[in-house]
């Protein structure tokens, strides 16, 4: 209950901005919020499941470029576009998901860095399909009861009212028994399969989740910049993401949020650095990962609850992670 | 007197033998279970008990072998499925899911059984907290338990999941005298409830004698002795595993 309140909290309060904010600003928040999205389905994976995944760009792509081709050479209405593009993805990330997951930890993480850049090598050499490194322009925005949501300020609530949506379901699937699931198989693999869970399959279905809430960020990002190139989904992008959801707190979807807002606004604030920024930034990264492992949201927790939770208090603080 | 051959048999393995290169861990060795039977599995470190619950359980092959649960052959499904089929079992030193609160582990131990509605797992955590008397606990995280308490807790886990043939690795290890009662009294009340199988591996051979109603031995990968706890006592092969060979000449 606590943590849909924080993620009702962290969105009124993107919508409180968006009626004060500058265009520039507004711009930047609708970036934050596409972030968001793709980050909040990365935590199902590496968050909840424990898989580290560099390779969410590409599902970020899949679905973009899914859209982006369907509504420029097929001439789809971009809602019709998005289902094919989000289940392919979806599809896709199964797929690949069986064999990849057989890996773990740094050789999993190798194999789907590959897999992002074979997708940039892809994006950028079919040409007829992709537009090449030219990439695809001209995607045709939204369309909902006959208003156009276009502009900043109304890409902003739609954005955020679908981050609303893959929010909440994010934080129910969080309390589910797929959810405790996905969570044992990250604390102990054997202890999980010697309860009956089908490690495997819990795998799968975390990466799954995640390579779906990647496409919609992708067509969300889409429609929005209504163009596409390989460079949107380098691995660059990839990395970004996982250090959104490490420094916002894995295993959690308002930190996911956080995490995404920050470091998507970070970069314009420190602009002053130029360069600089990047060793800022690994500096920055290094001290998350040694003083603050739970990230942004871990610390706010231990604010709250400075003291250890007594060991007789019945019905008291919630363990571990928090949605 | 063979306990396994007069009741309704629930695990038989038959001819278990597993290599590890040129090491034999196990030889040959067979191992039945009769439905609500109470197995003790003893013999020296290194005699190879824990790669037979091991086998058992689908964490390592069987070289060669077969293992059949509740009528189906059971040796090539994954360790999940023999979950699902009827099987528990606890680890050495107890392995929890540290993200989860108590009552969350045990729901996931009781998430084996598909078709439960989530306030239905809840419920049914809760009253198996309650009946091994950790129902105050059910919301703490698993750092604030006592070694014993999370002993307790994974041992409420396994039983959630309803087992037919319950495998115990050496449960007592590490609990101090009081939580070693407290353990038998448990198993004993778990016991006239469920009709659950046991097959319990323990040094704590107090336990042992006072559970068991039938004791397999096993040293080298062999099986060397099966009987009663009374038999077993008295068995040479088996005073010559534990003491050395000359003290089982003096005991006669």
């Amino acid at each position: 209950m606590r943590s849909v309140l924080v993620l009702a909290a962290l969105l009124l309060a993107g919508l409180a901005l968006s009626f004060v904010v500058s265009e520039y600003t507004l711009r930047l928040l609708n970036m934050a919020v596409i972030a968001a999205v793709a980050v909040v389905g990365l935590n199902f994976a590496f968050g909840y499941a424990g898989l580290i995944s560099l390779g969410h760009s590409a599902f970020v792509g899949l679905g973009a470029y899914g859209l982006a081709i369907l509504t420029t050479k097929a001439g789809w209405s971009p809602w019709l576009a998005a289902i094919p593009a989000v289940a392919g993805t979806g599809l896709a990330a199964a797929a690949l998901g069986y064999p990849l997951l057989r890996l773990k930890g740094h050789y999993l993480a190798l194999a789907t860095l590959g897999l992002n850049v074979s997708f940039g090598i892809v994006a950028a050499n079919w040409i007829e399909l992709t537009g090449g490194t030219n990439g695809i322009a001209q995607i045709p925005g939204l369309t909902l009861a006959g208003h156009r949501i276009e502009g900043e300020r109304t890409f902003l609530w739609f954005g955020l009212a679908v981050l609303a949506v893959l929010g909440l379901a994010a934080l129910a699937i969080h309390a589910s028994r797929l959810g405790r699931a996905m969570m044992a198989v990250r604390d102990d693999e054997t202890a999980a399969a010697m309860t009956g869970i089908d490690v495997t399959g819990v795998s799968v279905a975390a990466f799954v989740l995640s390579a779906l809430y990647a496409a919609v960020a992708g067509c969300l990002f889409a429609v929005h910049v209504h163009f596409v190139s390989p460079d949107d989904f380098n691995v660059a992008h990839a990395i970004t993401f996982l250090s959104m959801l490490i420094v916002g707190g894995e295993g959690s979807v308002a930190g996911a949020i956080v995490g995404a807002a920050l470091l998507t606004f970070l970069p314009e604030w420190l602009r002053v650095l130029g360069e600089g920024y990047l060793a800022f930034f690994g500096l920055m990264m290094l001290a998350i990962l040694v003083f603050l492992p739970t990230g942004i949201v871990g610390l706010a927790r231990r604010w709250r609850r400075p003291v250890r939770p007594a060991a007789s208090a019945p019905g008291g603080a919630r363990p571990g992670v928090q949605p | 007197m063979n306990a396994a051959m007069s009741a309704e048999t629930v695990l038989a393995a038959t001819g278990i033998t597993k290599r590890f290169g040129g090491l034999v861990a196990l030889a040959e060795v067979d191992l039945s279970v009769g439905d609500g039977e109470f197995v003790a599995l003893i013999g020296p470190n290194g005699a190879g008990k824990s790669t037979l619950l091991n086998v058992l359980t689908g964490l390592s092959a069987p070289t060669s072998g077969h293992i059949v649960l509740d009528g189906r052959d059971v040796t090539r499904l994954p360790t999940h499925r023999r979950i699902r089929a009827g099987l528990g079992r606890t680890f050495q030193h107890g392995r929890l899911f540290p993200r989860l609160s108590v009552v969350e582990n045990i729901m996931v131990g009781a998430a084996n059984r598909t078709g439960r509605s989530e306030s239905a797992l809840r419920r049914h955590a809760l009253a198996q907290l309650g009946r091994m008397g950790l129902e105050h606990m059910a919301d703490q995280p698993i750092s604030a338990l006592s070694y014993g308490n999370r002993r307790m807790v994974e041992l409420t886990r396994v039983l959630a999941g309803e087992p037919r043939v319950l495998l115990l690795d050496e449960p007592a290890a590490g609990l101090n005298l009081g939580e070693v009662e407290d353990l038998m009294a448990r198993l004993r009340a778990i016991r006239a409830e469920d009709r659950v199988a046991v097959v319990l591996i323990e040094h704590n051979m107090g336990m042992v004698m006072r559970l068991a109603e039938r004791v397999v031995v096993l040293n080298f990968g062999r099986r060397i002795a099966e009987g009663t706890p009374a038999e077993v006592q008295a068995d040479p092969a088996v005073l010559a595993a534990y003491l050395g060979e000359g003290a089982a000449h003096a005991g006669h």
